[in-house]
């Protein structure tokens, strides 16, 4: 139960993370289609990465927690973090482009 | 990334902090994990928020406005730092499980609370000196 709803807290922020950075790219092609190509590059797998690994991990914890070994560890959480900064610069980019 | 090892009890990651303590219950290794992506959250609607005062800005048509970019700019910065901080406060706390120590207060959380307060309120003055 408790494994089931931290995964769902993975998948709603990571979803929310896919669909934002599909809206500020779409807003940033206006001021620079060059810009939005290669943020969305390398943003958009990351961001679907994440999500898609969360899942797996859910599957991992259970197992683990079946087998009492200790639960996945904070890897995925850097990520999560380095995909929050990048979608903060990308965000400051499209501000400062005129 | 979060790949399968045969022993899971070594080698995870950060190191620094599983070499301390001994593992918490599960239960609130999980909290804390929930706790991070709440955080990770409120650090997105900061930078959405920052975007948007950016893009309705565009929308009208208006203008840029030095105050209004620094507003957004400042929005997005404070977004990052919300970010950085709630993966800070994940290893303190789970730190902080392992060893069985107090909980530390969240530092950030006063001054995101004050700082949304006074973005608002300026928020609002530029709403007014701008004109509806």
């Amino acid at each position: 139960m408790q494994i089931e709803r931290t995964t769902l807290a993975w998948l709603r922020t990571g979803l929310t993370f896919v669909v934002g950075l599909m809206v500020l790219l779409r807003l940033l092609v206006h001021r620079s289609a060059v810009a939005a190509a290669v943020c969305a590059a390398v943003a958009i797998p990351l961001a679907v990465a994440i999500t898609v690994l969360s899942w797996s991990r859910h599957r991992q914890a259970e197992r683990r927690l079946r087998a009492e070994d200790p639960l996945p560890d904070g890897a995925l959480h850097a990520s999560l973090t380095a995909l929050a900064v990048l979608a903060g610069l990308i965000g400051t980019v499209y501000v400062l482009l005129m | 990334m979060a790949s399968e090892n045969d022993d899971p009890a070594c080698r995870r990651w950060p190191h620094r902090l599983y070499g301390v303590g001994d593992e918490p219950d599960p239960r609130f290794t999980l909290a804390n994990e929930r706790t991070f992506l709440a955080w990770i959250r409120t650090a997105l609607a900061l930078m959405a928020a920052g975007v948007g005062v950016e893009a309705l800005n565009a929308a009208a048509g208006t203008g840029s406005d030095p105050l209004r970019t620094s507003l957004a700019v400042l929005l997005l910065l404070a977004g990052v730092v919300c970010s950085v901080a709630a993966f800070g406060r994940w290893m303190t706390m789970e730190r902080a499980l392992r060893t069985n120590s107090p909980l530390p207060p969240p530092k950030l959380a006063p001054i995101l609370g004050f700082g949304l307060g006074l973005i608002g309120l300026g928020a609002l003055a530029l709403l007014l000196i701008s004109g509806f």
